[in-house]
């Protein structure tokens, strides 16, 4: 359909050029702009400036550019026809209104315009000599553009009085509206360095920007590539981008542009800068901010992924069946029923089954709904993806620690709250059944640890139906063992009883969180370097030692308690925050010889004639360093890719590269892991499945 | 419970779904285009003429990449005849024996989109005398040499080094009557390539329509 009007449109576009008057007959319209001239003024009197301007009014879909079109495109003129009346040097140069980002293709093509209205505004010097009426004779002269261009030219002209200066209200007030979204100079400073590979426009203005700002910065020039990102930073004076250079971009004196900022809740403001060579402006570059297109379309997750994802948290759910502090609530709920049943009330107790699922999943359903309110308020989701964020990743770390001290029995949580719940439990009928429910779920919440916290960030930026549906799954997982009991009471016998089992099985529980906070630790080293693992592992002994101090009771342990359990969380989320250059941090140990990636060491290694073998890897992602255990980092594979000369080459995505997304995306993968493989001679490279295998990894260098 | 190598990628799996989940999130995209000054990259692709040619076939010789898209307003004035300004490069490059590709990255269903038939139709009813018409419809090629508008312009020198990299001319309009006027930067380039200098200007900012990926 599209491609149909695409022809259509490139068929009308074509016979436009050819002969204009035939184009009205295809439907299309006869222009897909129309222009007009208007003024502020209806008479001018000689000698005085006023400002007429260039309205445009666009269909729908189609736009015209800014003074800099970006990639493609080009800007509108406006270009006297009749000078007889009013000198060429009467009208003065555009005032170009904020513009905003046409992308184009994706990631590739970037142009920068305006669709719907656009006023361009200019200035009128009304000749001294003046007399009778000005009349301005002009052309606009414009490339208008959908998915195809159109050139398109339209005679304009105004005709203005000269007498008494009159006022046109209604284009004046047009006219000022406009003008007002004309970007004005930048009240602060301006400063770009260009000493490293990706350059940095830093801007630091009294007060900073608003809360949640967004900035872009439109080049007049084009020392920059428009498609790519421009990673934001932000800070308590300012904030600053990480501008990508053009394949022949520099900058001479200064680097001049348009800054655009959009807050939310506030209509976007421009501020034109000049920003002179020099290093990065103290305060505006303390704390990244998520890409704003992060936040508008955040992946989602494949019907597949959401299953896998709720598969999981329904095992998790009932593996919570298992933990001590809800077994007992299921036990004695359990031995009543049995009672219940040898009385004759197993109708009733079905009713009781039903009613206890109910519960749990209302709880889990309002957990969920918490957990959305939450992302909502602090808007958690749009700090992108988690596992890059320093601080982040050292709160986590802790985290995990202190759930892991909690496993082992070193403090008790919750127990006051279990103690409310199960006076409303207690009750008989639908209601006691209801509220067992829900107390097995607030009693629960503390159990659920490493399986809502895996499930958590995995589901954190997806939209919230899935969310919600992952934490029904979970619910329904914990839900279930006694909704089957209470069909089949007999079954009760194959419970396990309470014992001193489940205080072995949850200090068991408490290894694999100490090894969560372990390989969080390593991918923390990667992102943030030594220093931060270092002040992350004081913190956890901070946190140890608030646990201790604290189990004394009384006010002065508990205030003690408090101070070191702040301090053991703040010190290193503000350390984990101060950014480390691309030299720090991350050395992995090479098992074998291995060597960054790049697209220039492909083709240098391809042009020597030997195969390569490309992993494309992260620290943070778990099939990677599974695939580095069972095949690539083998004693077999090894061999067998020195036997065949293999140039083993890794990308290291731990820390966002823009190289290598460029690469994952151009092979239309969404991220890591990826494995590419080359053979000998060809330029072309085979994409391995995400899951190696020693044979089939040796196969190809035996192959090859 | 034996911890097999199933058990492993099952633990595996939620890792990874966060871990794409994040990838996709990443919105970084630099290109990765080739800089004059350095390789040009190779490439192969199917012509018009139905044969398969790649830049290693042309080692030694000069080659000139002209992206182009028959519907672009911006083609369209370099086609135009009078004054056939494309037209007359290509003839006088086949002169000088000068290898001149025009490639068409447009994909199909988009603008300019051209199947061997049509690309051979174009050629022969504007008069077009390029050495080879490469039909592109992945953009494979366009997005490795980083071809951002039609038309986009490319010369490689006989070392197989990539000399210039930017518009056609210098005036950068929808208007036939611009041609005349304006510095033709491929010409220029050819020339110094000629001569045994280096390319006086080696980029520039190509002007046109978006290549139709």
């Amino acid at each position: 359909m599209r491609g149909i009007r695409s022809i259509l449109t490139a068929l009308a576009a074509g016979v436009c050029l050819l002969a204009p008057a035939a184009s009205a007959q295809l439907g299309g319209p006869e222009r897909y702009a129309q222009s007009e001239l208007i003024s502020e003024r209806t008479s001018v009197a000689p000698g005085e400036t006023v400002f007429v301007a260039l309205k445009m009014t666009m269909e729908p879909g189609w736009h015209v550019y800014w003074r800099n079109a970006g990639d493609a495109g080009l800007p509108p003129q406006l270009i006297l026809k009749d000078t007889s009346n009013i000198p060429a040097e009467a009208l003065g140069e555009f005032l170009w209104p904020l513009p905003h980002v046409l992308p184009v293709v994706e990631g590739e093509i970037m142009d920068y315009g305006y669709d719907d209205e656009v006023v361009f505004t200019l200035p009128l010097t009304v000749p001294a000599d003046a007399a009778g009426d000005v009349r301005i004779e002009a052309t606009a002269d414009y490339l208008i553009c959908e998915a195809v261009c159109v050139p398109e030219t339209q005679d304009v002209s105004l005709v203005l009085a000269v007498g008494e200066p009159a006022v046109d209200v209604r284009n004046g007030d047009l006219i000022g509206a406009w003008v007002s979204k004309v970007p004005a100079p930048f009240p602060g400073e301006a400063r770009i360095d260009d000493a490293a590979a990706s350059w940095t426009l830093s801007l630091a203005k009294a007060g900073g920007f608003p809360e949640g700002a967004r900035l872009r910065f439109f080049p007049f020039g084009h020392e920059i590539s428009h498609p790519a990102a421009q990673p934001q930073r932000a800070g308590p004076d300012g904030a600053s981008l990480s501008l990508t250079p053009d394949r022949a971009g520099k900058v001479g004196e200064a680097l001049a542009g348009v800054v655009r900022v959009d807050a939310p809740g506030a209509e976007p403001v421009g501020y034109e800068i000049r920003a002179t060579r020099g290093s990065v402006l103290a305060g505006t570059a303390d704390r990244a901010v998520a890409d704003a297109v992060v936040a508008e379309a955040p992946a989602a997750l494949g019907l597949q992924g959401l299953l896998a994802l709720a598969g999981f948290a329904f095992l998790g759910g009932l593996i919570l069946n298992l933990m001590p502090c809800v077994l007992p609530v299921l036990s004695m709920k359990a031995l009543g029923m049995v009672s219940a049943a040898a009385s004759g009330h197993a109708g009733e107790l079905k009713s009781h089954g039903l009613w206890y699922t109910g519960g749990v999943l209302v709880s889990f359903a309002a957990l969920g709904g918490a957990v959305l309110a939450v992302r909502e308020a602090t808007g958690f989701a749009t700090l992108g993806f988690q596992l890059q964020h320093a601080p982040t990743v050292a709160v986590l770390a802790l985290i995990m620690f202190a759930v892991g001290l909690w496993l082992m029995g070193f403090f008790e949580l919750g127990t006051s709250i279990q103690n409310t719940g199960s006076g409303l439990a207690s009750r008989g009928g639908a209601m006691g059944a209801f509220f067992t429910g829900v107390l097995a779920a607030v009693v629960g919440a503390p159990c659920v640890g490493p399986f809502l916290g895996a499930a958590l960030g995995a589901v954190m930026s997806q939209p919230a139906p899935a969310v919600i549906a992952v934490f029904l799954a979970m619910g329904f997982g914990m839900a279930l063992p006694f909704l089957i009991l209470s069909f089949v009471p007999g079954l009760h016998r194959l419970l396990p009883r309470p014992g001193k089992w489940m205080e072995t099985l949850k200090q068991a529980f408490a290894f694999p969180m100490f090894l969560t906070a372990a390989w969080l630790l390593s991918v923390l080293a990667g992102l943030a370097g030594a220093g931060a693992v270092g002040w992350t592992l004081a913190g956890a002994t901070a946190l140890a030692f608030a646990v201790w101090v604290a189990r004394g009771g009384g006010t002065i342990r508990r205030v003690a308690a408090l101070t070191a359990l702040a301090i053991g969380f703040g010190l290193p989320a503000v350390q984990a925050n101060v950014p480390v250059g691309p030299a720090a941090g991350a050395e992995s140990v090479p098992s074998y010889a291995e060597d960054a990636w790049s697209p220039e060491k492909v083709e240098a290694l391809l042009a020597e004639g030997r195969p390569v073998f490309v992993d494309f890897t992260a620290s943070w992602c778990a099939s990677c360093q599974v695939n580095k255990l069972t095949t690539l980092n083998t004693a077999r594979v090894r061999d067998a890719f020195e036997a065949a000369n293999v140039a083993f080459l890794v990308a290291d995505f731990t820390r966002k590269d823009p190289v290598i997304a460029e690469e994952l995306k151009r092979r239309g993968r969404a991220g890591v892991p990826m494995y590419l493989w080359y053979p000998a001679g060809e330029t072309q490279p085979r994409i391995l499945p995400e899951l190696l295998s020693q044979d089939l990894v040796i196969g190809l260098a035996e192959g090859g | 419970m034996k911890l097999t190598r199933r058990h492993l990628t099952l633990a595996a799996g939620m890792m990874t779904a966060v871990a794409l989940t994040a990838g996709a999130l990443i919105a970084s995209t630099a290109q990765a285009a080739p800089a004059t000054g350095g390789a040009a990259p190779a490439f192969a692709g199917v012509t018009a003429a139905g044969g398969e040619i790649s830049l290693a076939d042309f080692a030694g010789k000069t080659v000139v990449l002209e992206w182009t898209n028959d519907g672009c307003p911006f083609v369209q004035k370099h086609y135009a005849a009078p004054p056939a300004n494309m037209q007359g490069l290509q003839k006088s490059a086949a002169a000088d024996d000068v290898v001149w590709i025009s490639v068409i990255s447009s994909a199909p269903g988009k603008q300019g989109h051209a199947d061997a038939s049509r690309a051979t139709e174009l050629t022969t009813s504007r008069g077009a005398a390029p050495a080879h018409v490469v039909l592109d419809e992945s953009g494979e090629i366009g997005r490795l040499y980083g071809a951002k508008t039609t038309p986009h312009m490319f010369v490689i020198s006989p070392g197989g080094e990539l000399v210039y990299d930017g518009a056609i001319d210098s005036k950068a309009s929808s208007k036939v009557a611009d041609i005349a006027g304006a510095t033709n930067y491929v010409t220029a380039a050819l020339a110094d390539l000629e001569a045994g200098k280096p390319v006086a200007t080696p980029v520039t900012k190509p002007y046109g329509c978006s290549v139709k990926y």
